[in-house]
């Protein structure tokens, strides 16, 4: 009887520890979880709130129009006014497919709602078919067509941006989806193989190859570590493995700024590994490698290999932008706006200001640095070694006549076979107004032929056409 | 009474008024498209409840709690399943008055009569004869075949074969030494369970799988004296769980929706995840009677009537449900305790360890702590089978609450 008694007790205690886990688990959820439950996208109750307000504009950084929503009737439907064009910036809004890009992370400010939906409720039964905010991007819209036209047809990413502001122009990602005819041709566009629903420049990672010197040649300068006089035979031998120039032929003697202009693997190879992974993968993290980029819209963390096993062949490669280093075209236009911006990289910034219905600005960007990569020194001579580079090295494809443009090109092994061809730079050198990054995917090229031409004609363009 | 005036301390008063006010805000709401029959429906629902109770504390001597939890709980439902469906709403009304009913022929027959520990073999074959009819009578609803109809009324066999399941274990125990001398005697439960086990695995009604595991486990845990055996029990349970999961697809999706259901948000993850978006809608203090949008859930008024009801009066009426249960589990187990007749002892036992479970497993389903699994919250979600097998229930519950002359032996 008495041990019958005991083993009740132990039943019900049981049970109410059930329960009481319920309470906590409901508690837990509601006040942790319950926020981005909330706002997912799938959510119908945010449908149905946001069909009684009219859905803010988007406008470009000089008030042109690129989205908005009309009225027919009932509801309001959206209207994307040019096409594929930003189909990798504002994204779509439809309630059947959901939301993507800004239209997904900037919904409560389009259409003006705050956190609590009880809120809005009553806010909708006081003032129906209220108004949202308008979105003034940093997008310059004929850049951003510009930019668009000159990479039609391939596979790849261009950044353009101030380096001293974040502010971005152009950011331009092909292949891409119309968001106009998204519901017609949804089933191609999930099922195609070159994933037009991705944002190459912002969640695409690719081998960064020699623009990566840049990084390496900024620890090579701040850590002291040099070569000296280096003999270049176009070949050198790391742990038994060869390590190649992509002619092969050999830069004859060289030192650092030799190295760099020329893009010469065994120098950066063999002193990378003098300098060390540690002393290497700091500066790697000083440029925003293996870091979170805080932007408009989600990015993909770049990564440097610094964990585990990591030999002498690993970091050769590693100091080339080879082998395991990994990155997003908006993290290589930063590293380039860093060495623009006297070695201070800012906040990559999409959204300029929000504009309520009454006209009025309730929020504007603030430039925010978000690291120091490295200091003024350092980044004066690497800016001069990439004028160079762009004067009489790889980069000639990138001068423009009467301005200085500092540069570097790449041309990135990878498991496609086909190379990826790089280039990043800045203009003009003495007081750098725009900063680029140019990746034409497996386009079996060199970054010199084929990418730098068209950062070029981008540069030309902005500084041209864009007035701050 | 009359003499006192109305005293508001008294519980049963304070449901009332909890009522009223309700079904004042429910009436306020839907104003425009109200009609004289709902006024009457509502407010005689209040009536038969108050009643109840008040007749219920004149003529039991035992617990009259029970009854005032479980009409709490029912009113909470009601309210919901109105306010997402009017129609729904006043069946629910009219099943709860047969349930009411129910509940009080049961309390008089099981009362009245001697002897329903002896019943071993009847319990046994009722039990069979019901899963039996199910399997070939029975229709595929939400996946699962657990439905029979006959002669235009549908109804759950299930529900009725947990409480003979519940009579069975009882009878079973208190007769413990006799069939202890039998060959096999000892083993006689463990393979009734793993049949009953099988004959609802093969309906496909994983629920139900779990209530009666957990129902056979805990009184085996209590009352059987061979130790190794209910240990031994237990570890095949187990091991055959995990070879469901590994076997059966339809065991292992339950599984995967669980863990990750947002990667299945357009399929198999649908209800769970517009389940947790309305309770994230309701917050703490809920989004109001009427003002939320739990119409979005699938089956809201039967498996998902708890998120529901975080999403219109908030998680914190949630847990206010949630409690009302353990309450209702707690006393429960102390009128087990208290019992000296075993076989009444035994059958409360099972009773409390019944609504508990249910009720768990359909909390922690519908919030994602535990796989999704679907059956009803007891009173409280819509349908007739489970809120009068339910009241029966509870009927005897009741009887047990009593302090009954003790079987000479």
């Amino acid at each position: 009887m008495e041990k019958e008694i005991k083993r009740i007790i132990a039943v019900l205690i049981g049970i109410c520890i059930l329960f009481v886990s319920l309470v906590v688990y409901l508690t837990y959820f509601q006040v942790f979880r319950a926020n981005a439950v909330r706002n997912n996208s799938y959510n119908k109750r945010l449908w149905i709130n946001e069909e009684k307000i009219l859905r803010g504009s988007i406008i470009d950084r000089n008030g042109r129009i690129l989205a908005y929503s009309e009225y027919n009737g009932e509801t309001y439907s959206r209207v994307y006014n040019y096409g594929n064009l930003y189909s990798h910036i504002i994204g779509y809004s439809y309630r059947d497919y959901g939301k993507s890009n800004l239209e997904l992370h900037y919904n409560n400010v389009l259409l003006n709602i705050s956190d609590s939906s009880a809120l809005n409720e009553l806010k909708n039964l006081v003032e129906p078919n209220s108004e949202g905010n308008t979105l003034k991007l940093t997008i310059d819209h004929h850049l951003q067509e510009y930019s668009r036209n000159l990479l039609k047809g391939k596979k790849g990413a261009i950044v353009a941006m101030n380096p001293s502001t974040g502010e971005i122009y152009a950011m331009v990602s092909l292949p891409d989806f119309n968001p106009v005819t998204l519901r017609e041709e949804w089933s191609n566009i999930v099922e195609d193989e070159d994933s037009p629903l991705l944002n190459r420049a912002i969640s695409g990672l690719y081998q960064p190859g020699s623009t990566f010197k840049v990084v390496t040649a900024t620890a090579l300068l701040e850590n002291d570590v040099s070569l000296g006089e280096y003999k270049c035979t176009g070949t050198t031998i790391i742990d038994g493995y060869p390590l190649k120039d992509y002619d092969g032929k050999g830069h004859g003697t060289i030192d650092l700024e030799g190295a760099l202009v020329y893009s010469c693997n065994p120098y950066f190879a063999e002193a990378g590994i003098e300098l060390g992974i540690d002393k290497l993968s700091e500066t790697a993290e000083k440029f925003m490698l293996n870091k979170e980029i805080p932007f408009d819209l989600p990015v993909k963390k770049s990564s440097f290999p610094n964990k585990g096993n990591i030999g002498k062949t690993d970091i050769a490669a590693a100091s080339i932008g080879q082998g395991k280093v990994l990155v997003t075209p908006l993290n290589m236009a930063l590293i380039a706006s860093g060495i623009a911006n006297k070695g201070d990289i800012m906040k990559p910034v999409l959204v300029k200001e929000v504009i309520s219905k009454n006209g009025k600005v309730i929020d504007s960007f603030e430039a925010e640095v978000i690291s120091r990569a490295t200091d003024i020194f350092t980044a004066n001579e690497l800016k001069n070694m990439m004028v160079d580079v762009v004067n009489i090295g790889t980069g000639k494809n990138a001068r423009i006549r009467n301005i200085r443009v500092a540069g570097k090109t790449g041309t990135a092994e990878n498991p496609s076979g086909n190379d990826h061809a790089w280039f990043i730079g800045f203009a003009p050198a003495e007081d750098p107004k725009i900063a680029i990054a140019v990746i034409l995917e497996e386009e079996g090229s060199t970054g010199g032929q084929k990418a730098a031409p068209i950062a070029k004609n981008i540069m030309v363009e902005a500084l041209n056409t864009i007035n701050n | 009474m009359l003499n006192k005036g109305i005293n508001y301390r008294l519980p049963r008063n304070l449901l009332f008024v909890f009522e009223m006010m309700a079904l004042f805000l429910m009436f306020m709401y839907y104003r425009s498209t109200l009609d004289k029959s709902t006024i009457i429906y509502g407010l005689s629902l209040i009536f038969i409840v108050y009643v109840s109770n008040l007749i219920l504390s004149k003529i039991v001597s035992g617990d009259n709690y029970l009854f005032l939890i479980v009409t709490m709980l029912a009113s909470i439902g009601i309210i919901m399943i109105y306010r997402i469906n009017h129609e729904q709403g006043i069946k629910q009304i009219i099943w709860i008055s047969i349930g009411i009913v129910l509940f009080f022929v049961t309390y008089f027959v099981v009362k009245r009569f001697k002897g329903w520990e002896n019943l071993f073999i009847y319990y046994l074959s009722a039990s069979i004869f019901l899963f039996v009819a199910t399997l070939i009578l029975g229709k595929r609803f939400r996946g699962a075949v657990n439905w029979i109809s006959i002669g235009g009324i549908s109804f759950q066999p299930t529900e009725i074969i947990k409480i003979l399941a519940i009579l069975m274990i009882a009878s079973y125990y208190t007769n413990y030494d006799k069939f202890k001398k039998k060959k096999w005697g000892n083993y006689y439960l463990i393979g009734i369970m793993y049949l009953f086990v099988f004959f609802l695995f093969i309906q496909r009604d994983l629920g139900s799988v779990l209530i009666f595991c957990s129902l056979f486990l805990a009184l085996q845990y209590i009352y059987n004296e061979n130790r190794k055996l209910v240990f031994a029990n237990l570890v095949v349970l187990i091991f055959s769980g995990l070879l469901g999961f590994a076997i059966f697809p339809h065991v292992k999706i339950r599984f995967e929706t669980w863990i990750n259901p947002w990667k299945y948000i357009d399929t198999i993850g649908y209800q769970i995840t517009q389940s947790l978006f309305a309770i994230s809608e309701g917050g703490f203090f809920g989004t109001g009677l009427g003002l939320g949008h739990p119409d979005f859930i699938p089956e809201v008024s039967k498996d998902f009537i708890f998120s529901a009801i975080c999403e219109e009066m908030g998680i914190l009426a949630g847990i206010g449900v949630i409690m009302l249960f353990m309450i209702l589990v707690y006393r429960g187990f102390k009128i087990s305790i208290n019992q000296k007749n075993k076989f009444f002892r035994i059958a409360a036992l099972g009773i409390s360890i019944l609504f508990g479970i249910q009720s768990f497993i359909i909390f922690g389903g519908v919030i994602n702590m535990i796989p999704l699994t679907g059956i009803t919250i007891p009173f409280v979600s819509y349908g007739g089978s489970s809120m009068l097998s339910s009241f029966i229930a509870l009927g005897i519950l009741q009887v047990a609450s009593e302090e009954l002359d003790i079987e000479e032996d």
